[in-house]
């Protein structure tokens, strides 16, 4: 089970949340995968995927709300996740198959959450922090 | 989300500088257990200092480590090397030369009762193929096998964690290509985390299930497969790290950028923006016409065999880089003797697109 600690909070509860959402999917699938489930699996790669996606989107509109200066630049990592999110999706198709296909997608899955998603969010923290504190308020929304 | 962690090593928001120099700029990173990762950068970019923080050997200044569920390294926590169940292998091996190999790997089971450790070493030393130089020295071992010592010492204790520094760069390269090999199915059979640092990028090409390429500016610049990091680098650094690169500037026309390898549409850049291309040597491709994909007629200049493959200098003729000079990389040696045109042209495979300020 894939269980992160307070420390990899935002303290964003928007982004927090879609965090959690996509940590959760990440279980079902690799439950599905101990399980045996490989078809079930094979839904729930492109619902991860299509989940990333909207995350992406609404943490881009909370930055640039926020007047984040690197909102670009996170944009631009956000694009660059493509070709991963693609490599996902052919490994979720071969997981019947292929016992390779199985392992890697496991690995890609907590690496693509842990560094491309969270670790990534954790350098606007601060700066967020910072705007929640000005404002005396929430960035959230 | 206040409950156990990924296995392994999460480094989250690091910083590090001596004096006023930064050093480490907010890094974090995940080494899940079982996966080895490479910081990959060159001399002077941090990398050894991420390590030695990992490590405790260097104060945390700010952010956290975990390792598995334990918190070793906070704001008002910083537990000593020895209670991090780390393993540590450095790139000068570090053995004791007045300890025999057995006496080296037990050092570090000092709380196991001793028949334990003699058969946890012993163990551990079967499992690098050195068991039988249990009592000799460390001066009586070749560099391969010293190194093969250094790595069951590191992983005697059984840590949570293995952290290599540059550890084959003492190794001539034949024993290099041989001992990796060996390293990385060790550590993949004892299923530990394990973060190594090396400015070689075959080296973390080889070793690593995920590169970390780390900046001069301590930041990490991009995380990746080694496939990602090779064929997707995210900047002219990243690119740039893997080894020589053609370079080319075009200024975008109607969304195309024009070279005289031919026209290429231009990537996240806008009209009239100065793109730089950068086009590694195994991605100039020669040959006697001018083929399918075009190209563009070349004079060669020199070559020069390096093994199982040439580095050839050519000048282009005609186009927008007529007078320009290029290196490609082909397979075996050239034939400098070979009679006709010679025709360059590229693979879109290694050729990156960078818009320029």
């Amino acid at each position: 089970m894939v269980e992160i600690t307070r420390s990899y909070e935002i303290e964003v509860e928007t982004i927090d949340s879609d965090h959690r959402r996509l940590v959760k999917i990440i279980n079902e699938i690799t439950q599905a995968l101990d399980d045996k489930r490989e078809a079930e699996c094979a839904r729930l790669v492109p619902e991860f995927v299509t989940l990333s996606k909207q995350h992406f989107a609404r943490e881009e509109a909370l930055l640039a709300k926020n007047g984040y200066p690197g909102v670009e630049k996170h944009r631009e990592h956000h694009a660059a996740l493509d070709g991963k999110m693609d490599t996902m999706l052919a490994l979720a198709e071969r997981v019947v198959e292929s016992t390779a296909a199985r392992d890697a997608l496991r690995k890609e899955l907590i690496f693509f959450l842990m560094d491309d998603v969270i670790n990534e969010d954790m350098d606007f923290k601060s700066f967020l922090m910072d705007a929640a504190s000005r404002k005396g308020n929430s960035t959230d929304g | 989300m206040e409950t156990s962690a990924i296995q392994g090593l999460h480094m989250v928001g690091v910083y590090h500088s001596y004096g006023s120099t930064p050093v480490l700029n907010n890094i974090s990173l995940t080494v899940p257990a079982g996966e080895l990762v490479c910081l990959l950068g060159p001399s002077g970019c941090g990398k050894t200092t991420l390590l030695r923080v990992a490590a405790g050997l260097e104060r945390l200044q700010a952010g956290s480590v975990t390792i598995d569920e334990t918190v070793v390294a906070e704001a008002n926590l910083q537990l000593p090397p020895e209670d991090r169940r780390i393993g540590f292998m450095f790139q000068d091996y570090a053995l004791f030369p007045h300890l025999s190999v057995l006496e080296n790997v037990m050092f570090g089971l000092f709380r196991r009762d001793k028949a334990a450790a003699h058969t946890r070493a012993m163990d551990v030393l079967g499992q690098v193929g050195m068991a039988r130089f249990a009592d000799q020295h460390p001066h009586m071992l070749s560099g391969g096998q010293q190194q093969r010592v250094a790595l069951a010492r590191a992983l005697a204790p059984e840590p949570r964690l293995v952290l290599l520094d540059e550890p084959f760069s003492g190794l001539d390269t034949d024993m290099r290509g041989r001992i990796r090999e060996e390293t990385l199915s060790v550590l993949k059979q004892t299923n530990v985390a394990t973060l190594m640092v090396t400015h070689d990028p075959e080296e973390a090409m080889f070793m690593a299930d995920r590169i970390k390429v780390l900046g001069e500016n301590g930041r990490i610049l991009q995380a990746g497969r080694p496939a990602d990091i090779y064929y997707r680098p995210a900047s002219e650094y990243v690119a740039r790290l893997f080894g020589p690169m053609n370079m080319i500037d075009a200024v975008v026309t109607q969304g195309k950028l024009a070279s005289s390898f031919g026209i290429m549409a231009a990537k996240r850049a806008a009209e009239g923006q100065v793109v730089r291309v950068l086009i590694r040597p195994e991605g100039l491709i020669l040959s006697n016409g001018a083929g399918a994909e075009g190209g563009t007629p070349v004079d060669v200049l020199s070559a020069h065999l390096l093994g199982d493959s040439s580095m050839v200098r050519i000048q282009v003729r005609e186009g927008a880089n007529r007078g320009e000079e290029f290196q490609v990389r082909i397979a075996g040696a050239f034939d400098l003797t070979e009679k006709g045109q010679i025709w360059a042209h590229v693979d879109p495979r290694h050729v990156f697109q960078y818009p320029q300020d």
